[in-house]
């Protein structure tokens, strides 16, 4: 019996252990590469520092207290930003999903939009703001608008036509049927939408600052590049990374699920990117 | 009588024409150009009117350096593109086909998604300064982790009973790649490569801007630094255009023929 459930026990585990032992593989590839790189190739330290001299100089950079408050000012600007997104495009697009003149009207707004390179933004923001926070939030709002927008022109679309129709029936009130129906349907598609377009938004904060700021990750990342130091270079954009996967895997994730634990989530191929 | 019929006849068929689609369209575009237009007026002085971005432009084409630094870019954005579509298609399909394929990649894949385009820009400066690999190496960067990511998608929507198939008919590895894996990962490699040529112009223009001698971002940083913000939006509207010709001469034909055999579906690019 026992030699019977062995095998039953082992596989699950041996599922969680393999993939674990690829992927700290493929880690540990990417940092062999770049160690023998610094040994064999380039030489200069300075030129491609080896990763402990990186992680020394992100300790010291954690120890000055320069990482959260830059954080926390790229962070304050990027919520402006997605503030701003959504107190106009809660409106714009209850209305692109319920008529379809909104729909046209804003159609090429949403394409431009998602289909601008980055450095066009950063150059409006100069051009629109000057050296001013609210450029980086400007930017920010206007490249997370349009995954708003179609998020709940889609969210719109998706509501349940015989839920409103029973509304109808029973002569609900307007405000209610909003508030019970069609809100709940829209929330998640939000959400979703709000989660993919993260990552973008920070990035473009973040040239944004390099370009016209005085505080912010973005910021610190032009001076390093104006010291030429290779090191603080590597060093903020491995801080960029830490705190995208973080703040994207256990803030968004979660709260995602802690405010919609009542229903299925969404899956992924029903989120609407602006991309693809 | 008829005059007054015919008169509300022409009315309606005006309404019906500025509420279409198409009547919507063009009067956004209308809007947003006197927009633009009111706000340089008025609001604010260093943004240019459309008139003066325009007479820029015209004046870049006759100095020769409109042509010269758009093909300068063309040509790095098609070698990065060349590169990220074997590079991308092969992780991805590697990935979507064996299992420590992908769960060796699937973390560097994601890093490098995570990572802004600006800092391997400015990485690449320091590296091989005002060279032609910089704009290059950092497209490719940029953009290969994307296609990756869209091909391991489209190798897993692999039908496994024609996979299955193959193997059973001994069907070699390269042919099954040619028949089977690319054709079911067609839809989403043309999504994914639409996403990279974007990302990988951005990554280009970035480089040429922090430290290049030629390319579109190089003229628009040249502009920057003279405090000429004519110049600046005249760039930054080459870009849009690039991007705009690219997706309605490019995509769009190749996608209607991609989805020639479809029945109905709607897309939004519209």
């Amino acid at each position: 019996m026992a030699a019977t459930q062995r095998p039953v026990r082992a596989r699950p585990r041996a599922r969680r252990v393999v993939p674990a032992f690829y992927s700290l593989l493929g880690l540990l590839t990417l940092l062999g590469l770049w160690s023998a790189t610094t040994y064999w190739i380039v030489f200069d330290p300075y030129i491609l520092p080896p990763p402990w001299l990186v992680a020394q100089r992100m300790w010291e950079l954690l120890g000055e207290g320069l990482v959260f408050s830059n954080f926390a000012s790229s962070l304050g600007k990027t919520f402006l930003g997605w503030l701003f997104a959504f107190a106009i495009g809660i409106p714009l697009g209850l209305a692109m999903g319920r008529y379809r003149y909104a729909k046209a009207f804003l159609n090429d707004f949403v394409y431009l939009v998602s289909n601008v390179p980055a450095i066009f933004w950063a150059v409006m923001s100069i051009l629109l703001f000057g050296i001013n926070p609210l450029g980086a939030a400007f930017i920010v709002m206007i490249v997370v608008l349009p995954v708003v927008l179609l998020n709940i022109a889609a969210g719109v679309e998706s509501v349940d036509r015989e839920l409103l129709g029973m509304s109808r029936a029973f002569k609900v009130r307007r405000m209610l049927v909003v508030r019970s129906v069609v809100l709940p349907t829209i929330l998640p598609f939000v959400l979703a939408g709000a989660r993919v377009s993260f990552a973008n938004s920070w990035k473009i904060e973040a040239l944004t600052e390099l370009f016209g700021g005085r505080r912010g990750v973005g910021y610190q990342i032009g001076q390093a590049f104006g010291r030429y130091s290779v090191v603080d270079t590597l060093a903020w954009m491995f801080f960029f990374v830490i705190f995208v996967v973080l703040f994207e895997r256990i803030v968004l994730v979660r709260l995602e699920r802690w405010l919609f634990r009542w229903r299925p989530m969404l899956s992924e191929s029903s989120v609407v990117t602006v991309q693809g | 009588m008829a005059t007054e019929t015919s008169s509300v006849r022409s009315s309606s068929a005006i309404w019906r024409m500025l509420t279409s689609d198409r009547g919507a369209q063009w009067t956004a575009r209308l809007l947003a150009l006197g927009i633009w237009q009111v706000l340089s007026d008025r609001v604010v002085d260093r943004l240019p009117s459309p008139r003066e971005t325009i007479e820029i432009m015209v004046l870049e084409y006759q100095n020769g350096d409109l042509i010269t630094n758009i093909l300068v870019s063309y040509r790095r954005v098609g070698t990065t593109l060349a590169i990220v579509l074997v590079l991308g298609i092969l992780i991805g399909s590697a990935m979507g086909k064996w299992m420590p394929a992908r769960y060796y990649f699937k973390d560097i894949v994601f890093i490098l998604v995570s990572l802004p385009g600006f800092i391997w820009a400015l990485l690449s400066v320091m590296w091989w300064g005002f060279s032609d690999k910089g704009p290059i190496v950092v497209g490719v960067l940029v953009a290969t982790p994307i296609l990756a990511i869209n091909a391991y998608q489209g190798a897993q929507a692999v039908p496994a009973n024609l996979r299955a198939m193959s193997r059973a008919y001994r069907v070699p590895l390269r042919r099954e790649f040619r028949s089977l894996t690319l054709r079911s990962m067609s839809e989403y490699l043309f999504a994914g490569f639409r996403i990279c040529v974007l990302a990988g112009f951005g990554g280009v223009l970035l480089t040429e801007w922090f430290g290049n001698s030629e390319g579109i971002g190089f003229r628009q940083h040249y502009w920057y630094d003279g405090n000429n913000f004519n110049g600046m939006l005249g760039w930054g509207i080459v870009e849009i255009l690039t991007i705009v010709a690219i997706d309605r001469f490019l995509f769009d034909p190749l996608l209607r023929r991609l989805r020639a055999w479809r029945v109905g579906g709607e897309e939004w690019s519209g």
